[in-house]
């Protein structure tokens, strides 16, 4: 079974004065894996500037623009026609192996290989005294402890827009419980890494149509692995499991490694700047 | 033999007349008797023609040639940012042909053991696995980079350009001190000195058969071709500099001139389908090797620190395509890291299976529990480095401290264990220096920075070296930022 889908991204940049040259790196092209497929890219921009596909330091596509010419207004339109295919992430549902996958993961070798995932970031530094918010039970298997995981994240944090900001971290969260996709993203993997399984930040477009969670932007979830099955995307924000709704694009450590825009301007004065995602699916 | 000594005692009357020999220290030129040794009888003789007043004049005359040259470098301080010129000691020191052997072996040992180190940290990490480095010394370094994770540099090497410091202790042998592998700087000092030295002596320099010291910038072009990247036939090098501001920059464009390439700035490149171009008034030209003097974390901004105005955006992805070469490879630094440093011995034995040609001075890790109580108890007995400082800044010797200097350095400690290692006070060895405000010749201490090179399939060590002085009396600290001077370094021919 699969479904189609039809992305549009859209970024309006506005200077309050001329840019002579700048770069931007857009990470929002959806990655081809086992259960998507890029059927269609579409991009435009009002500059008429090249649209040059290339990779960010994790080897994710992007697509990266240099101006040369003055300018003062940006858009930046990119359209993807997409295949996503239905995958019970389990096929059938392993007997979990429960003492040896948590011995498993206390090996120097599980230690070594998934390290980038297994460290604190900027973003998913836990506050001293807050390591065991959410710990383990080791009688349960991992992959129903993440799944308890998934569900007091969503408990704990009040989804609301405009308490948080990019920068916001785990600190502030855990004073004020509220905010957006990207912090229910972050203490979900803050918390997993603390209980020694690797935890991955995705980024990505959620489709909607079901009355989830999300923001006109992009959406974050995360990818944690279970022994004996791989990565597993957990969507914290809307307490499921990760399903034909969410279309990856790219992952990282936290947040820093998966911005949808980067860009340098070389500019004085203000900038506004919006961005908005549309997902439809096509019959 | 007769005739030496009296000869030599005559020397003492007068440019040494007023050289005081501490017997605590190792002194490189005069033995434990006061003679000097054979290497240095030559020149004593032939400084011998000369007076103190010629050699203030000699002095002179070298200063202002350096200054005319523009040879000069900054100063970070809290404040202020000064530019000085660095000073050269008319005195050289001399390295005979076998003590060198083991320093080049030495070097080169290193330098590869450190190349097929990276390669494992940034692939299988095989070293870890076996237990020998722990895994945490790699991912509390600041200069290990997740993006190299899998990428394969052109050619295989990591440390195209290693810088290595090392002393001679008072047990006549030498110790590497560090090993410097993020892009060190130095080498056009050891040019310099000897064309002043040239210049300045002649007569004196004639009678030694002395390995010439020009021939780094034709090795540093060969190895940074060797590593040119695939299909590329006549590879375009460049030197990449943060600009005219940077304490090295005089090096930078010294380099670019002495290899004949291009000196850059981050805004002179650009990238295109991850290709690197240098623009020019003839159009664009393919960049295909950048020996690049600027920080892994300044050199693109997309990838790296945003606000980074010295950067070229996409270059890191130019790079991880295989289009373009940088040396030293981002993330290199990670091995240049001084809590690394105290593994070297366990690396050289697991990379090569060969026991170490140059000592390390013995370490202690603050991050360890038993060493760090040891560290604490023996504070006066040790110096305290910061793991991840270069340049010389924040390091305590711990028989200079006051008791409440003590205090501050331990409170930091305990505060952050992982960044401070711990080594007991080197002593290291003497040579007899000029010094302007007594005008004449005193013990100081003095290092050696060996430039070693890596390639596909060729390697080099520069012959002769920057040899440091301390300037101030009794400073142990060599680094030109904090105050030292430098000479110029023979190693002799066989």
């Amino acid at each position: 079974m699969s479904i189609e889908y039809s992305i549009t991204y859209n970024a309006e940049n506005e200077y309050e004065n001329p840019v002579d040259n700048a770069s931007w790196q857009f990470l929002i092209v959806p990655e081809n894996n086992e259960t998507q497929e890029l059927m269609s890219v579409d991009i435009k921009n009002s500059l008429g500037a090249k649209n040059e596909f290339s990779e960010n330091g994790y080897g994710f596509r992007t697509i990266r623009i240099n101006t040369q010419e003055k300018f003062q207004n940006l858009n930046f339109r990119a359209n993807f026609k997409l295949k996503k295919i239905s995958l019970n992430p389990f096929g059938q549902v392993p007997i979990f192996n429960i003492a040896s996958n948590y011995e498993l993961v206390q090996s120097l070798d599980f230690k070594v290989d998934f390290e980038p995932f297994l460290g604190q970031t900027q973003f998913t530094t836990l506050p001293k005294g807050s390591k065991n918010l959410f710990v383990f039970d080791t009688a349960l298997s991992i992959f129903d402890n993440l799944q308890k995981l998934n569900n007091w994240v969503y408990q704990f944090i009040k989804f609301n827009t405009g308490v948080t900001h990019v920068n916001t971290l785990l600190e502030e969260i855990l004073e004020n419980p509220e905010g957006v996709c990207q912090d229910f993203a972050h203490l979900f993997c803050a918390l997993a890494r603390a209980n020694k399984i690797p935890a991955r930040y995705v980024s990505g477009y959620l489709h909607q149509g079901n009355g989830y969670f999300g923001d006109s932007q992009m959406h974050a979830w995360v990818e944690a692995y279970v022994p004996q099955v791989g990565w597993v995307g957990f969507d914290p924000t809307n307490n499921l499991l990760v399903d034909d709704n969410h279309i990856k694009v790219a992952h990282g450590k936290d947040f820093n490694d998966c911005s949808p825009l980067k860009g340098v301007v070389h500019s004085h004065g203000a900038n506004k700047t919006s961005h908005s995602v549309d997902v439809q699916t096509q019959q | 033999m007769k005739e030496n000594r009296r000869m030599n005692s005559e020397v003492n009357k007068t440019i040494f007349s007023s050289y005081n020999k501490n017997a605590q220290l190792f002194d490189e030129v005069f033995d434990s008797n006061g003679v000097a040794k054979n290497v240095y009888q030559k020149l004593l003789e032939l400084y011998g023609n000369h007076s103190i007043q010629d050699y203030v004049q000699l002095n002179n005359k070298a200063k202002a040639s350096f200054f005319n040259q523009g040879i000069t470098f900054q100063v970070y301080d809290n404040k202020v940012t000064q530019e000085k010129i660095f000073p050269f000691d008319l005195f050289p020191r001399i390295i005979d042909e076998d003590e060198w052997e083991i320093i080049e072996k030495g070097a080169i040992q290193r330098s590869k053991a450190l190349n097929l180190f990276l390669w494992d940290i940034y692939h299988d990490k095989k070293i870890i696995k076996d237990g020998i480095v722990p895994l945490d010394l790699i991912t509390s370094s600041a200069n290990y980079l997740h993006q190299m994770i899998g990428v394969d540099p052109p050619g295989g090497i990591y440390n195209h350009i290693s810088g290595t410091d090392i002393i001679k202790h008072s047990d006549g042998n030498y110790y590497v001190l560090e090993d410097n592998i993020r892009c060190p700087s130095g080498v056009s000092y050891v040019i310099c000195n000897r064309t002043a030295l040239k210049r300045a002596l002649f007569g004196v320099f004639n009678h030694y058969k002395t390995h010439s010291v020009t021939n780094y910038a034709e090795n540093l072009l060969e190895i940074l071709e060797s590593v040119k990247p695939k299909g590329v036939d006549v590879p375009n090098c460049v030197v990449l500099t943060p600009g005219m501001y940077n304490s090295a920059f005089y090096e930078h464009s010294y380099l670019a001139k002495a290899m004949g390439v291009e000196l850059v700035e981050g805004r002179d490149l650009f990238v295109e389908n991850d290709f690197v171009y240098m623009k020019t008034i003839r159009g664009p030209i393919k960049v295909d090797v950048i020996y690049r003097r600027v920080d892994d974390l300044y050199m693109d901004p997309l990838v790296f620190k945003p606000e980074s105005a010295l950067g070229v955006p996409g270059l890191f992805a130019a790079y991880r395509k295989g289009n373009v070469c940088l040396a030293n490879a981002p993330g290199t630094g990670v091995a240049d890291d001084k809590a690394i440093y105290t593994y070297m011995p366990q690396i050289i034995k697991y990379y090569l299976d060969e026991t170490p040609i140059l000592n390390n001075v013995h370490t202690y890790h603050c991050s360890r529990p038993d060493e760090l109580k040891y560290v604490l108890e023996h504070i006066h007995e040790l110096v305290i480095k910061p793991v991840d400082e270069a340049g010389g800044y924040g390091i305590s010797i711990g028989n200079r401290l006051t008791k409440d200097e003590i205090k501050v350095v331990q409170d930091e400690i305990k505060e952050n264990p992982r960044k401070y290692i711990a080594q007991p006070i080197m002593s290291l060895s003497v040579h007899p220096t000029y010094i302007e405000d007594t005008e004449s010749f005193e013990q100081r201490h003095v290092d050696l920075r060996t430039f070693t090179l890596l390639g596909h399939e060729k390697k080099f060590v520069l012959k002769g070296g920057l040899s440091r002085v301390a300037l101030k009396r009794g400073n142990l600290i060599v680094n030109s930022s904090q105050g030292g001077g430098s000479k110029d370094t023979w190693v002799l021919k066989k």
